[in-house]
């Protein structure tokens, strides 16, 4: 359980094959992000257009709760970078115990992010732009989420205890993609 | 100057025996670049034929001036959405993406993509994608041209709309996938001692491309999105009466749009680049200079889109819109000025793949100058919607992206089949296509500027001497097309064999057979330090090392001095 499993010899083929994935992942953490730039210039375009935003009669978003919700994002992000580290220092305990806390506050996310989309007023434009901003980026926290649970399990099962921890580190990587593509849509949605 | 990067010569060794290809390989899934990208650009060509036969119903539809082959003008919509549709996202982009995904591996001496598995995937989207292109024209036709404009793609269009959307869809995500692949392998894959300036200009090019797809078409894919909830979900996000917006569509799809033009056309000038300083024995004039003007179209590309919707845009804005639009023809104009400067004293061989490619040349020329000229907001208003715009974009599109592509396929073929493409029916392949071509585009200008608006099937009688004539041209261009089939097919069952290197050319994927064995390479690729450093003895040193380890080409090829300069004597190189 002790000593760095990063310091495993890696063969020059595997050394190869790990700097392509985290390339890969870096390209695709820039290129897919424009997805949510688009939407967002989208909200701005719409909402410019409107002589009142929100439409008269309809209530503005309560700002509490969501903002409760980012914080917790944000922390399962942090929780998970530790995990990382901690995995890389060997320290599995340590790694499933933040890796656990992880997939709790980032469940906690998707599940209260869920009732507000379920709940929010029916009222045109500003209704429909929240649920599709915010069901757009819940699909990615589900799928990434779910990607989180399986490299729990695989961890349970002892699979990164010695060997690759690319799938501990790309995960975390899509699941910090989660964080700042939510931080982005909460700007718009909420504060302006 | 030029020196030999690894040690070559010595005891020729055996020549590997050349792998056999087979048909059945490349109908399933594989996870080698080589059977992927042939898989890309005869899927392609399907989607060319498919989109040619309704490029030919059109022209046979404005053969005259009142509807003949259409019963209503809605059909004739379908026609021309369709067409645009299939050519651009099924022909053009996955054919230049076979290119780069059978060459990249190979100019860069790697054994294969950063991501196999990825790279097969991302084809496999591209069947369904298309099966989804041609059902949307079976359940309630698209009508809203390949743009999709709402409110005419939301409120006007059949089901088909939401099939052909969901379609484009799919084949912006393969093409994203496909691009961060190539981005990869380009960055980690390079062979030691290759560093970025001396990668092969097609590889720049691909790399330009890459970064064009990961950034913009995003954008596609939030564009569709919400298209496809308006169609199907009751959002109004394009539904002007009901707090929508329709310019908001046009805005986010030419910010992917536009840049899109130069997702087709830089692979095809990084063909180009190759083809022209191989066939005329002459290093490159500009090498960084062309390589830098690729990314800097890349980049300028993106403040451009909004010279689409001069006509619908905020006054305020056209000026600098019409400026960027001006700017970015100045690394174009880098572009031909340093192939004409490679043309230049060259010794220049008329092969198929070069007269193609000096085809492109002076058609490219002439869309790019039609596309200044639609830059200037004067005469934009005065053309817009007319047939100027298309005659415009077909220079750029045929002229540009599809010469290329037809000159890398016979600069490539020998390469990925082992037998060279008939030389003879490729220069009547080429006049029939450059006439027809001609012939078919030009009158547009014509009659775009008499003011006959695009995109209908009915026009006025006096505009009829010019449509015919466009009309007859796609006629004789169709035909060409099957030229090249015939060539193709005949020259798999006996074309001449071409051996490694039947133009004596030094980029890397010339340094082992022809069609290159499962690994790419036998050992250590022979690397040559310069890639277009023709005309040295370095590089004739370096190409008899080449002839020496894997074949010569047959004796009867190297005696023919139109295609090999072999028998001309080393100084050639």
């Amino acid at each position: 359980m002790q000593g760095d499993l990063a310091e495993r010899r890696l063969t020059p083929k595997e050394e190869l094959d790990l700097k392509n994935k985290r390339t890969g992942l870096a390209i695709f953490q820039v290129s897919w992000i424009m997805v949510f730039f688009c939407l967002m210039f989208v909200h701005w375009q719409i909402r410019i257009q409107s002589p009142d935003w929100p439409p008269p009669g309809v209530e503005k978003l309560g700002v509490v709760v969501p903002s409760a919700m980012t914080l917790a994002l944000i922390a399962s992000s942090l929780l998970a970078r530790r995990a990382y580290r901690a995995l890389r220092a060997g320290q599995i305990e340590t790694f499933l115990w933040n890796w656990r806390m992880t997939i709790a506050l980032g469940a906690a996310f998707v599940l209260v992010m869920a009732f507000e989309w379920l709940t929010v007023p029916i009222s045109g434009q500003y209704s429909n732009l929240f649920r599709v901003l915010v069901g757009f980026h819940g699909v990615h926290a589900v799928v990434i989420g779910a990607l989180l649970v399986r490299v729990y399990r695989s961890a349970m099962r002892g699979a990164y205890h010695s060997g690759s921890l690319w799938p501990v580190e790309g995960a975390a990587g899509l699941w910090y993609f989660v964080t700042i593509a939510w931080i982005l849509f909460y700007a718009v949605l909420y504060w302006t | 100057m030029a020196s030999i990067s690894v040690p070559v010569g010595g005891a020729p060794s055996q020549p590997a025996s050349r792998p056999r290809l087979r048909v059945s390989d490349y109908l399933r899934w594989s996870v080698d670049h080589k059977i992927i990208g042939v898989q890309y650009m005869v899927t392609a060509a399907f989607f060319f034929i498919v989109g040619g036969t309704l490029a030919m119903l059109i022209r046979l539809e404005l053969l005259t001036p009142n509807l003949d082959v259409v019963q209503t003008g809605a059909q004739y919509n379908t026609l021309f959405s369709v067409h645009g549709l299939v050519m651009i996202f099924l022909w053009i982009i996955p054919m230049m993406a076979g290119f780069g995904n059978y060459l990249l591996p190979l100019m860069l001496g790697a054994k294969d993509m950063a991501f196999p598995w990825l790279n097969a995937f991302a084809f496999w989207l591209i069947p369904p994608a298309g099966i989804l292109m041609i059902g949307s024209m079976l359940v309630g036709a698209p009508e809203a041209g390949w743009t999709m404009y709402p409110p005419l793609s939301t409120l006007f269009s059949g089901d088909g709309q939401t099939l052909a959307a969901l379609a484009v869809h799919l084949l912006g995500i393969s093409s994203i996938l496909g691009a961060i692949n190539f981005l990869v392998t380009v960055k980690n894959m390079r062979p030691a001692g290759m560093s970025y300036w001396q990668m092969p200009l097609f590889v720049w090019a691909i790399v330009a491309t890459s970064i064009i797809v990961v950034m913009a078409t995003p954008f596609l894919a939030g564009a569709l999105t919400l298209l496809i909830l308006d169609r199907i979900a009751g959002t109004t996000f394009f539904d002007a009466t009901k707090g929508g917006d329709v310019l908001l569509w046009q805005n986010v799809f030419w910010f992917y749009s536009h840049p899109a033009v130069y997702i087709m056309v830089l692979p095809g000038m990084g063909i180009l680049s190759d083809v022209l300083s191989v066939h005329s024995r002459k290093p490159i004039f500009g090498y960084k200079m062309i390589a830098l003007s690729s990314m800097a179209i890349g980049i300028v590309g993106f403040t451009v889109w909004a010279h689409h919707m001069f006509t619908s845009l905020q006054p305020e804005l056209r000026i600098p819109f019409m400026i960027t639009s001006m700017i970015i023809a100045v690394p174009t104009g880098i572009k031909i000025f340093s192939w004409l400067g490679t043309l230049w004293r060259g010794k220049i061989r008329f092969t198929s793949a070069m007269l193609f490619s000096l085809g492109f040349l002076s058609m490219f020329v002439i869309g790019g100058i039609t596309g200044v000229m639609l830059a200037m907001i004067p005469f934009n208003l005065h053309v817009h919607d007319t047939y100027f715009v298309v005659a415009h974009l077909h220079f750029v599109l045929f002229g540009g992206s599809v010469f290329a592509i037809y000159s890398g396929v016979y600069h490539w073929f020998p390469k990925i089949t082992g037998r060279l493409l008939d030389e003879r029916l490729g220069k009547l392949h080429f006049a029939l296509t450059y006439i027809g071509f001609f012939f078919t585009f030009f009158p547009m200008h014509f009659v775009g500027m008499l003011g006959m608006p695009r995109r209908v099937a009915v026009y006025m009688p006096e505009f009829q001497g010019l449509n015919a004539t466009a009309s007859i041209g796609s006629f004789v261009l169709g035909l060409s097309t099957f030229l090249l089939i015939y060539n193709v097919i005949a020259s798999l069952r006996g074309g001449r064999l071409a051996g490694a290197n039947p133009w004596r050319a030094l980029t890397l994927e010339w340094a082992t057979t022809s069609p290159p064995p499962a690994t790419n390479f036998v050992g250590e690729p022979m690397l040559f330090e310069d890639p277009y450093g023709y005309g040295t003895e370095g590089a004739t040193a370096y190409l008899d090392a080449v002839e020496r380890q894997f074949g010569a080409p047959p004796q009867a090829l190297a005696a023919d001095k139109s295609v090999s300069p072999a028998a001309q004597g080393a100084s050639g190189d």
